[in-house]
């Protein structure tokens, strides 16, 4: 291989003219649906009315129509809100870290990577308020001000989750707006639509490309960005303190923060692969989402996947160095016991699989990082499932142990939370620019104004 | 504050105001002064009248209007919680809030308790043993406790019925007693038989109504029953000692205690009085006077759990083993002197106790203790054989104990009565010759169940068909008034007036303490109005009239009291006793021609053995619809609303079979599939089965629930009706689903093996052990551990609780009574399966060892009230918080159910309503209005999607304090009871507080021997543990 590794490959293939750039990105939104995306549609959306009705179900008879139990009170809901949080990573990683390393690539694929945040964050959002018995008295989670003078606890991680996700969410949204500001006016402008004309031009807030505009956007995109780093460590820290900080051999551990953060980067880029895959073929967006692209995405699964199989082999060491004979039991439970299958599911498609990435040719081929992508994203999803379920079905007392089975209502609610974020996908997909216009603009090849005149 | 005080008693001037004034004084006063008076009052609630709003009333009012229109208009669909009428009249006795107790007595078991009824405005919300009872001291069983739902069964009848083959239409109390009356007259003229079937008679008015019915009509014949009793072992000592009841046993003075099959702690005699015994001997505070106790056994039983040495054998070989043990014990004691031995002899030869051993793996060594011990302990050792064992054991048991002198532990001053000796299979057999042969008039099913009870074999139904009119009075409809003409609904004990008489010299009474519920009538009464001339005048009080009479013209005259009879009825109705004069000095002459019919060489056991059982918790299957009893785990396997056939692991390997495999048991060609659980500690060979479940008809909670077993008994003779030989078994390649509230015990598995003492749940240690070194639990004493939070400090009452697990025995009567004193809901099979029982108190059970040769343990396990609660930390909105008194506290109100506490709680006492359970169980039978009547309005109903647990019966703290308030006394630990603690037959519970230092309980808070669960976990529960010791030979390492 003769990579010259001193030439900066282009970020956007085949030099398109700008004119062309926009028509590409903006086309999806100019043109009539195809019966193609109503099938898809129909698709997400049943999937999303079956957990809608499942839901139902459980707000109508209570959490009793799930497979929650005695040892295991937690399941699938916190199970699903995990993982979602954790798909909701990426999109702020690309976006803020990755701006702020001045990598170039992301401009490709940030957008979607960003929208991808918000509606995985939605869907975890979900799960907090549905997961209590009486999700009426959510409210209750708040800190508001009452006559009865009762104030929320700030000892339980919770809580901190509370914060954390409303946080993340509402930083992610910003900065997903502003970055949408100048793409919004380019599509005032191209539209003769009235409605959409109005709409546009209402979320565009009077953007008119000036020298002037531009500077206050950078800025506020950079601060933003600055501001939006911290959140992605934060999120998924806080999200690992409620298992960290109680009791629970299995939960009780040091190592959740960075473990955590790393699966969640992983799992994230694994769900952005997926997703992209399909909408750079869709959309013919190939040039500007370019193998290079999903190639770099998969270098960074392959790495973290590495941190999250370390982070397993590590629990189990510090396990036995521990010499707690719980905590040992926990772990070798955990992989021998009565859910060593979801363990392996874990192992094999999260720490094995994603070796394949060593190889070049798969890591550049489309049909084989789709089969790795979608088996990480399974594998996450275990991973979670372990640390939630097998910790908690055999605790302290052997009296109490027991066993947890999902119910239909359980997989109806995780098909329904699939349904929202594709169904959202889908939408997002026809009303704004998939990948940012002007970001891609900058850095197609000629964009950059040269000195050496090369 | 105080200078406004003078001002307002001193004003200054008197010049009148010339503003408006509404009274003199405010005229007079002058305006400072109102504004002083403002103020002052108002310092309490940071107002005053310059700092009031500015808003004009007007308009205070104006927007009170609105928001009050608003809010009945958006509100409208606003639940109505009924009416809620004040007593106009007080009636006497009652005070709204304050709890009332009657003493009665309870009828669940022929034991006949003496109870104590806790009212509140007027209805029975707890039951609890009347501590001035001299037999059970203020404790009852969990059937007793439970039998307050079967009050409230939302199924109960409530209106005669008549009609017949499954239609049946309500009829008036009148006409159906003159119907009936017209039936007995003409039986009686045609010389038919009038028959009343009825369970065992423990009431003495009773069976004088059935004396005067007799009188009436001559005919009538009484024929009582009891599904399981003690018949067997009547008959031996018969045939031993002339008397046909065995005597009471003193348990509390026992050294050594040998038990053959033999549940004393859980079904035989009076189960309640025995624990209290046998626990006495359990004192750690006296470690010299332990008890032994060596269990014989084949199935494993709550004494076999508990036994210091258990050695398992079939069953059908119990006599052979007795046989060989009274050979060894003679030929080790050297015994020529007594006029039994040249029998003996001739019987003994063909017994040895060495080749019985080997034959049936039984230890040499234990063995050894056992005839070490008997021998020793000549006088203080008793061996008892179970009631379910042949007529010869019994004889051979009785021989034993006349060569170690058992008899002084004999009760020489108390024995057990009956009134009406129980029909024999020989009686049934005539009486369904009888039925069949249309010589039947009348037959009464008195509050009983034949159909249900009696072998299939005896053809008691066909019978049925041919007997011209059948009346059943029953509460629930049952398998036997399927047949009936007239369904009559009868009282509960609860609602009925009653006497019962066990035991020489103590009679006791039984008072109704709430009005009947529905059209129903107590059973005594009528039998009572059949008798009378006009049944139309039929009046709620002619029972009490009649046993009024009867006790004022035969049981006063016998009574030690100095009252009049006014003054000894009022009484005895207070204290729920009387006591008579009927004692007697009892003495045991054994009779040695007794012996001739024993057998002399030993028997060939072959094939499996049958044993059937009483169901611990249903009993013989009357309390089968009552949902907290079918949810009362078993003590041993802990499977709940299901019976199934218990065998060893070697036999199911051999059969082939695994748990909840369906196996057909066929005993002389009665069949009867049951699912097989493979109980660890039961004998090879063995099939242990519960009877009392498989109700084809009975409420919707228990029928179909289990199998019914009931199909083997059989009518043939047979060295006991409980006890089969040479039983077939086959598989039928189906299955059937036991549920158990813990896990299934893996043996084999060296990851869970003995996790309990690894982890050191259970401290257990030996007598020998804690006499040489009283603190040889702590030797290694652990630093107490830091912890990040302040530690909180309690200079006022703080609440705690020790558990002496030498003492409790794990029945599970403590369980029955928290689901009663704080409304805990059933959940069903299917949610248990789930692991989702409400019960906030469990008793957990462990195996270490083999699954031949299981080593037991039980603990009670609750809320530990830890000082550094785990649950506390986490919930995000402070539902559950620590009080000033050390308990950790739920919130209902504030609880959203985020399940956090649960997971993070390391004893996983923690209980979340993951449905309405009443309204989810059984399509919300428990959800009935008449269920409201049970609740104890001291604690809340929860709904779902709430936390809940054991608040240390916060309800009774509350009630004690308030009462320490009013007396204005400190409030102190032991003025505070625990449902728990109250009901613990073992006493093996306390309650108090830790910061008394000079409390009993103090004692075993710091006790050297008391230990906390998971103490590594630093949680710092306020529970104490008391270790068990085990008393195993001192020559045993």
């Amino acid at each position: 291989m003769d990579i010259d590794y001193s030439v900066e490959l282009p970020v956007v293939e085949g030099r398109p003219a700008l004119a062309d750039i926009e028509r590409v990105i903006a086309r999806p939104m100019e043109e009539k649906p195809s019966k193609k995306f109503f099938i898809a549609l129909g698709i997400t959306t049943t999937m999303l009315l079956f957990g809608a009705v499942c839901l139902g179900l459980t707000f109508f008879y209570g959490i009793g129509m799930w497979g929650n139990n005695q040892p295991v009170g937690w399941g699938f809901d916190i199970v699903n809100f995990v993982f979602w949080v954790g798909i909701g990573h990426a999109g702020t990683l690309i976006s803020a870290v990755l701006f702020l390393l001045r990598q170039k690539w992301r401009t490709g694929i940030a957008r979607f990577a960003e929208a991808m945040t918000i509606f995985a964050v939605m869907c975890a959002g979900i799960f907090p308020l549905i997961h209590t018995g009486r999700p009426w008295l959510a409210g209750y989670l708040f800190p508001y001000p009452n006559q009865n003078g009762l104030w929320v606890n700030f000892t339980s991680p919770l809580l901190w989750d509370v914060f954390a996700v409303s946080t993340y969410f509402t930083v992610s949204l910003v900065f997903w707006y502003i970055g949408l500001i100048p793409d919004l006016a380019t599509m005032r402008d191209r539209t003769n639509n009235p409605i959409k004309k109005t709409i546009y031009s209402i979320f565009s807030l009077g953007w008119r490309h000036s020298h002037r505009h531009w500077q206050h956007y950078e800025k506020a995109y950079m601060l933003l960005a600055g501001f939006a780093t911290p959140l992605v460590l934060s999120v998924h820290t806080i999200v690992s303190f409620d298992f960290a900080v109680s009791v629970i051999p299995g939960w009780h551990t040091t190592i959740f923060p960075p473990y955590f953060v790393a699966g969640a980067i992983f799992s994230g880029f694994a769900m952005v692969v997926t997703v992209l895959v399909f909408v750079r073929t869709i959309f013919n967006l190939e040039h500007i989402i370019t193998l290079d692209h999903l190639e770099k995405m998969n270098k960074v699964i392959l790495a973290t996947g590495m941190l999250v199989g370390y982070a397993y082999g590590m629990e189990f060491f510090i396990a036995w160095y521990s010499g707690q004979d719980i905590e040992r039991f926990v772990f070798i439970n955990r992989a021998f016991g009565p859910y060593a299958w979801a363990y392996w599911i874990m192992v094999s498609c999260n720490v094995l699989v994603p070796q394949f990435f060593w190889i070049r040719k798969v890591r550049r081929s489309v049909p084989l990082m789709m089969i790795i992508v979608i088996l990480v994203n399974v594998g996450m999803w275990f991973e979670r499932f372990v640390i939630v379920v097998s910790s908690l079905h055999r605790d302290f007392l052997p009296s109490s142990w027991g066993y947890y089975k999902p119910t239909i209502i359980d997989f109806g609610i995780l098909i329904g939370s699939f349904g929202l974020f594709f169904t959202l996908v889908l939408l997002f997909t026809k009303s704004l620019p998939v990948v940012s216009i002007s970001e891609v603009k900058a850095v197609v090849e000629g964009a950059q104004p040269s000195h050496h005149g090369d | 504050m105080s200078e406004n005080k003078e001002n307002i008693s001193s004003p200054k001037d008197n010049t009148p105001d010339s503003n408006y004034w509404k009274s003199f004084k405010e005229l007079y006063q002058n305006k400072s002064e109102i504004d002083n008076n403002a103020s002052d009052s108002s310092s309490i609630d940071d107002l005053s009248s310059s700092g009031l709003s500015g808003m004009s009333r007007r308009k205070f009012f104006a927007l009170i209007g609105a928001s009050a229109a608003l809010a009945g208009v958006g509100c409208s669909d606003y639940r109505d919680k009924g009416e809620i009428v004040p007593y106009n009249v007080k009636p006497e006795e009652i005070t709204a809030g304050k709890e009332n107790f009657y003493a009665s007595t309870c009828d669940a078991c022929t034991n006949s308790c003496g109870i104590l009824i806790k009212t509140r405005e007027g209805r029975p919300i707890k039951i609890d043993g009347n501590p001035d009872h001299p037999v059970n001291k203020g404790k009852i069983c969990a059937r007793g406790q439970a039998n307050i739902l079967n009050l409230y069964d939302p199924e109960r009848l409530k209106e005669p019925l008549t009609g017949g083959s499954g239609f049946y239409s309500a009829v008036k109390w009148d006409k159906a007693d003159k119907e009936i009356q017209a039936l007995f007259a003409k039986a009686n003229s045609s010389g038919k038989e009038i028959i009343f079937v009825t369970h065992t008679i423990t009431s003495p008015s009773l069976k004088k109504v059935f004396d005067d019915f007799k009188e009436k009509y001559p005919t009538t014949k009484v024929y009582s029953y009891e599904l399981f009793n003690s018949e067997v072992k009547n008959s031996a000592w018969l045939k031993c000692y002339g008397k046909g009841n065995f005597p009471l046993i003193n348990w509390n003075k026992a050294k050594i205690i040998l038990t053959l099959e033999g549940d004393i702690l859980s079904s035989e005699g009076h189960k309640v009085e025995t624990l209290r015994m046998f626990t006495e001997k359990r004192d750690v505070s006296k470690p010299k006077d332990y008890s032994r106790l060596y269990c014989v056994e084949g199935d494993m039983s709550v004494t076999g759990m508990n036994a210091d040495y258990r050695l398992k054998l079939r069953p059908d070989a119990q006599f052979d083993f007795v046989m060989s043990l009274l050979n060894e014990i003679v030929i080790k004691k050297n015994i020529s002197n007594s006029s039994v031995s040249s029998i003996l002899s001739a019987k003994l030869n063909n017994y040895s106790l060495k080749s019985f051993a080997e034959k049936y793996g039984l230890s040499i060594k234990t063995l050894n203790f056992l005839i070490a011990d008997l021998i020793k302990n000549q006088g203080r050792s008793i061996v008892y054989a179970g009631n379910s064992l042949s007529e010869e054991t019994h004889i051979a048991t009785n021989l034993l104990n006349e060569i170690i002198s058992s008899e002084e532990l004999y009760n020489k001053e108390k024995e057990t009565l009956s009134l009406q000796k129980l029909s024999n299979i020989k009686e049934l057999v005539e009486l369904v010759w009888k039925m069949k042969s249309g010589k039947v008039g009348v037959l009464v099913h008195f509050d009983s169940n034949p159909v249900y009870h009696f072998p299939k074999n005896l053809e008691y139904e066909s019978g049925l068909k041919n007997v011209e009119t059948i009346i059943s009075l029953v509460q629930l409809e049952n398998e036997s008034s399927l047949y009936a003409k007239y369904i009559l609904p009868i009282n509960h004990t609860f609602e009925s007036w009653g006497d019962y008489k066990t035991r020489t010299g103590l009679i006791s009474l039984q008072q109704p303490v709430i009005a009947p519920l529905y059209n129903t009538r107590q059973k005594e009464a009528i039998a009572l109005n059949w008798l009378a001339q006009d049944a139309a005048k039929y009046q709620a009080n002619f029972y009490y009239e009649y046993l009024r009479s009867r006790w004022e013209k035969e049981v006063f005259p016998v009574s030690l009291t100095q009252l009049d009879f006014k003054d000894f009825w009022n009484a005895s109705l207070h204290d729920g006793i009387a006591y008579q004069k009927d004692e007697s000095k009892i003495a045991f002459s054994f009779i040695t021609a007794s012996l001739a019919d024993i057998s002399s060489s030993p028997k060939k056991s072959e094939g499996f053995s049958l044993l059937l059982k009483e169901s611990y918790a249903l009993g013989d299957g009357r309390f089968s619809n009552n949902g907290w009893l079918q949810e009362l785990p078993h003590p041993v396997s802990k499977i709940v609303w299901d019976n199934y056939a218990a065998i060893s692991e070697s036999s199911a390997k051999e059969l082939n079979a695994k748990t909840n495999d369906l196996i057909e048991i066929e005993v002389n060609g009665q069949k009867c599939e049951l699912p097989v659980l493979i109980q660890p500690g039961i004998a090879h060979n063995t099939i242990a089965v519960q009877l009392g479940y498989g109700r084809s008809k009975t409420g919707i909670i228990g029928v179909n629930v289990g199998h019914n077993a009931n199909v083997l008994l059989s009518k043939e003779k047979n060295s006991s009706p409980w006890l089969y030989s040479n039983v077939k078994i086959s598989k039928t390649g189906r299955t059937y689903k036991l549920i158990s509230s813990q896990e299934a015990n893996d043996f084999d598995n060296t990851l869970t093996k003995d996790a309990h003492i690894k982890r050191e749940i259970i401290r257990e240690g030996t007598v020998e052990e804690y006499k040489k070194n009283p603190a040889f639990l702590k030797e290694e004493k652990k630093e107490e551990k830091e912890s990040i939070y302040k530690v909180h400090e309690y200079r006022d009452v703080k609440w705690g609780m020790s558990i002496d697990q030498n003492k409790c025995i794990g029945c599970g009567d403590c369980v029955a009574a928290c689901n009663v004193e704080n409304n805990i809901p059933v959940v069903g099979k299917d949610q248990v399966e789930k692991g989702r029982n409400m019960q906030w108190l469990r008793v957990d059970r462990y195996y270490a060892g083999t699954s031949e040769e299981p080593i037991v343990s039980h603990q009670p396990m609750l809320c530990q009230h830890c000082d550094k609660a785990p649950c506390e930390q986490v919930c995000p909105v402070a539902a559950t918080t620590h009080s000033p008194d050390g308990l950790n506290q739920m919130v209902y109100n504030r609880c959203v159910g985020t399940r956090y506490c649960s997971n993070n709680c390391p004893y996983k006492v923690r209980r979340f309503n993951f449905f309405n359970f009443r309204d989810h169980f059984r399509n919300g039978i428990y959800e009935s209005p008449v269920l409201s009547l049970l609740h104890n309005p001291e604690v809340t109903v929860r709904s779902r999607g709430v936390m809940e647990k054991c608040t240390f019966c916060i309800q009774r703290i509350m009630e004690a304090r308030e009462e320490a308030i009013r007396n204005n006394v400190p409030l102190k630990g032991s003025d505070v009871k625990t449902a728990c603690q109250e009901s613990c037959n073992a006493n093996a519970i306390n309650f108090g507080d830790i910061n008394d230092k000079e409390s009993e309980f103090s004692e075993y808070r710091n006790h050297e021997l008391g230990y906390y669960v998971l103490d590594d976990v630093n949680t710092r529960p306020n529970v104490t543990y008391i270790a068990k010791l085990r008393n195993i030979s001192s020559e045993e390492k």
